[in-house]
């Protein structure tokens, strides 16, 4: 069950002396959904990261996916009008130097995934050319250092029409429950980009995390919405849930607490949660330590207040505090030094500040 | 907007198949409105009467799990994680806990705490500041695999009377794949085949001991919906028809014992590391153990669901000490009637409240202290229905076949009325064929050999109840499918179910082989 972990901190420590740029991977899933839209409306990378985007293609028609250069997604998809009877052997995909990566022609129910660099900053934009899509169907790359300079989803002139109506209600939706959904909310359900027994939390409609169950550790927070989780009860559950926002956070470091030595991946196993008002405070063991660790949005501002009580250790204890994962790590107690806060010996209660870059 | 249509579609469909009960209902009083002069028109009906729970408004009552509080409230959890209780005296829905991920299985522990199976876990659930509303999720084992594919389903928890508990994990189905990160190791030679076993210990039942271990206790599974227990505490699991399962089965589950599905079988210690679907069936089909009771498919079941017994000291009619199978495609429950034969449990099958106004989605089931049935049902993109029904006994004996064991030279029929000695010794109203499903990779199975059995002889014992059958021959490893004529009761009564269906795997020792 620590394969993982152990695989990520050993990507995590050798990340240390190779070129920030290599070590900037992110992996996400976009779906096509009915109404010529993609389920993600736009996402934020840094310049030099290697984006693993898969397309998954959940409607009842044929889509791709084309990432275009800053200011060149309308010139893509009038080109891609013109192709002709080439058409459907180049996917709808014009062969110009607009456009930096693409999917074929992907059939309804089937995904495909491709991996790309952006190293310049810009706004990039990702379009399906498949004929009459690409003026509504689309959506906006921000490559930048300065991730607080992105506009608000529902002012951001580059995110797609069709998309910004989405975001501003679901009227005559069915009910999820048979009761009005109250914030913190608690979800155990199948989330992308985590563990299979992860658990969603909403801390407001607005701001929510992904906690992981099996690794016993945050593994991504966004701000904009919480889940949906239609695709997933529906049917047999094929698909899974969905996140509503934009994640500012994702975690890079593994699991982040080490007792004795900073670089010793402990045994972690998960003990279930308490709710208090509401809030889950997750109960684990590390190597044997009874760990429990709350979570609360930041007061003001994106970002979040993780409160750690620990049982008692003997020798120092060290906090990954990875930096390149979206936030400005800021510990109650100890300083941070090559991305591990040391805590005082005898620690026994910490809070780590989590505010988004 | 899905869902939306989803569920419409199940209304109207409940609906339909509502009314198509009523017209089935109506038929059958018509035809038996003109009953010979003897006899009066007797249904199921008058025997069991069906309540359909009225459930929250917004609810999409896709029901997980159930179970009965000491108190008497009753507990389901729902597809999208509500857990709620229902209190049959006030009629009344609360809502209990919330965020579940499918709790497909629930135990009371005591009023303000249950158990309950969920894909990830088995977690305890408390409410501690005694709010009626659950503030305390802790984990109590989640020592197994967890691949993200949507079968991997969590049955259970059963205990035994030491006080170990038992759950029964699912395989993954080929419908997907699996998330590129898993919980437990991996190990790809469980990847190929329909239903797959790619990370510990999917296709097995686990047992989890008083000291908060999880130990594997028995292979062979493929969708192990769900296990319970009999009067003597042996553990039965049901699975469902498939790939290596011709037709669906109820298996008596014991300790180290394999039962046919062989994905399984690469996490039982000392095993080859292989892909075990890739041995010899031969070799595959000598390492099992059959099953109990096999569900001939659509005759009894396509879908079989939680075995449990009737423990409620006759207040549930006359089947009391046996034990019933909830099933999923068709609006009835099966009754079972076990016997051990050379040291094997086996037996036979019968459709059970047919016409009663009894939904489809049989999936859970529970006798309330009353003596009452609580089902709770679910379609889950299946076939099926959802909501909660709730059947009572109404004091009456109905005409049923009480129980049907095998002699050396046949069966001895035991009903629970004093038949009618004419009807009962003309041997045309027993009609047997007898057939087998065969152990194949293929998704289910026909039947082979399917041929009818003579009656030579039918006896009738001197209380009127047991009809002992001589039969032509008596041959191991078939099913024997009876239909029963119109027998009648000295009381006048009809026989309400015509259907049973015996597993024989084995004759009683000394059984000579008929001539």
């Amino acid at each position: 069950m620590r394969k993982y972990a152990v695989v990520v901190l050993f990507v995590a420590l050798c990340g240390l002396k190779i070129p920030v740029a290599l070590a900037q991977d992110t992996t996400l899933t976009i779906r096509a959904i009915e109404g010529l839209k993609y389920d993600v409306p736009r996402f934020v990378v840094r310049p030099g990261t290697r984006v693993h985007l898969t397309l998954d293609n959940y409607d009842d028609m044929a889509h791709n996916l084309v990432v275009t250069l800053p200011n060149s997604r309308l010139r893509v998809v009038n080109t891609s009008l013109a192709l002709g009877d080439q058409a459907v052997k180049l996917n709808y995909v014009p062969r110009t130097p607009d456009v930096v990566a693409h999917t074929a022609t992907v059939d309804p129910g089937k995904s495909e995934k491709i991996s790309f660099v952006l190293s310049q900053e810009g706004i990039y934009s990702y379009v399906c050319t498949y004929p009459g899509h690409g003026f509504v169907m689309y959506g906006v790359i921000y490559v930048t250092r300065r991730p607080a300079t992105v506009p608000p989803l529902d002012k951001d002139p580059n995110v797609a029409a069709n998309r910004k109506d989405d975001m501003a209600g679901h009227a005559g939706h069915m009910p999820d429950h048979p009761y009005e959904l109250k914030y913190p909310a608690v979800y155990r359900t199948f989330m992308p980009d985590s563990g299979p027994a992860s658990i969603a939390v909403g801390l407001t409609p607005k701001q929510a995390y992904c906690w992981d169950a099996g690794a016993c550790r945050l593994r991504y927070a966004w701000t904009g919405g919480f889940i949906d989780q239609s695709d997933h009860w529906d049917g047999n559950g094929k698909k899974p849930t969905h996140v509503v926002g934009d994640v500012y956070f994702r975690d890079q470091g593994g699991f982040p607490i080490r007792f004795g030595t900073a670089d010793r991946l402990p045994e972690v196993h998960f003990k279930g949660y308490k709710l208090i008002n509401r809030y889950p405070e997750f109960r684990y063991t590390v190597n044997g330590i009874e760990v429990r660790e709350m979570i609360k949005p930041l007061p003001t501002g994106r970002g979040l207040v993780r409160h750690f009580s620990l049982g008692a250790v003997s020798g120092p204890i060290y906090f990954a505090c990875k930096p390149g994962d979206g936030v400005k790590y800021r510990p109650s107690v100890g300083k941070i030094q090559d991305g591990m806060v040391r805590l005082p010996v005898g620690t026994r209660n910490f809070t780590i500040t989590m505010t988004a870059e | 907007m899905k869902t939306t249509t989803t569920s419409l579609i199940g209304t109207r469909m409940t609906r339909i198949g509502r009314i198509l009960i009523y017209l089935f209902l109506s038929v059958l009083s018509v035809s038996s409105a003109f009953p010979s002069k003897n006899f009066p028109a007797d249904t199921i009906t008058d025997y069991y009467e069906v309540e359909t729970i009225q459930m929250p408004k917004g609810l999409t009552a896709e029901t997980d799990g159930l179970a009965v509080m000491p108190d008497g409230r009753i507990v389901a959890g729902f597809h999208r994680g509500e857990i709620m209780m229902y209190n049959p005296k006030t009629k009344t829905w609360k809502l209990f806990a919330e965020g579940i991920h499918d709790p497909l299985g629930i135990m009371a522990v005591n009023n303000s705490e249950i158990l309950v199976m969920q894909r990830p876990e088995l977690t305890r659930i408390k409410d501690t500041n005694g709010d009626g509303v659950a503030d305390e999720y802790l984990t109590v084992t989640d020592d197994f695999g967890l691949s993200g594919n949507y079968h991997e389903f969590a049955f259970g928890p059963v205990k035994d009377k030491q006080g170990n508990l038992f759950i029964a994990l699912n395989c993954a189905s080929n419908g997907a794949g699996i998330f590129p990160e898993v919980r437990g190791k991996l190990d790809t030679l469980g990847r190929p085949g329909r239903m797959y076993s790619a990370v510990p210990y999917r296709g097995w039942i686990m047992k989890l001991t008083p000291d908060g271990k999880l130990h594997p206790y028995a292979s062979g599974f493929r969708s192990p919906n769900s296990i319970g227990f009999d009067a003597n505490g042996n553990l039965f699991a049901s699975d469902n028809q498939g790939d290596w399962l011709g037709t669906s089965k109820l298996y008596h589950v014991q300790e180290g014992k394999h039962y046919g599905h062989p994905a399984s079988l690469l996490w039982k210690e000392g095993f080859p590391h292989l892909t075990p679907i890739k041995l010899p069936v031969k070799m595959l089909d000598s390492l099992r153990t059959v099953e109990s009771v096999a569900f001939p498919h659509s005759r009894i079941a396509d879908s079989p669901t939680q075995p449990v017994l009737d423990n409620t000291g006759g207040k549930f009619g006359p089947f009391v000490g046996k034990m019933l199978v909830g099933e999923m495609n068709h609006p009835y429950l099966v009754r079972l009637m076990l016997e051990t034969v050379d040291g094997h449990i086996q037996g036979a099958c019968a459709p059970f409240l047919v016409g009663s106004g009894l939904r489809k989605g049989n999936n859970r089931l529970a006798f309330a202290a009353d003596g009452s049935l609580w089902i709770g049902q679910t379609d889950h993109g299946w076939a099926g229905d959802r909501g909660i029904q709730h059947v009572r006994w109404k004091g009456k004996v109905p005409l049923e076949l009480a129980d049907m064991k095998l002699t050396p030279t046949g069966f001895a029929l035991t009903f629970t009325q004093p038949l009618d000695a004419v009807t009962a010794k003309q041997v045309a109203n027993f009609q047997f064929k007898r057939y087998y499903y065969e152990y194949h990779e293929a998704y289910g199975s026909k039947q082979f050999d399917v041929q009818p059995v003579a009656v030579s002889n039918a006896e009738l014992s001197a209380d009127g109840k047991t009809v002992t059958l001589k039969l032509s021959e008596l041959k191991a490893g078939y099913i024997y499918e009876l239909e029963l004529g119109k027998l009648r009761s000295t009381t006048q009564q009809n026989l309400l179910n015509h259907l049973v269906c015996y597993t024989l795997n084995r004759l009683q020792r000394n059984t000579q082989a008929n001539p």
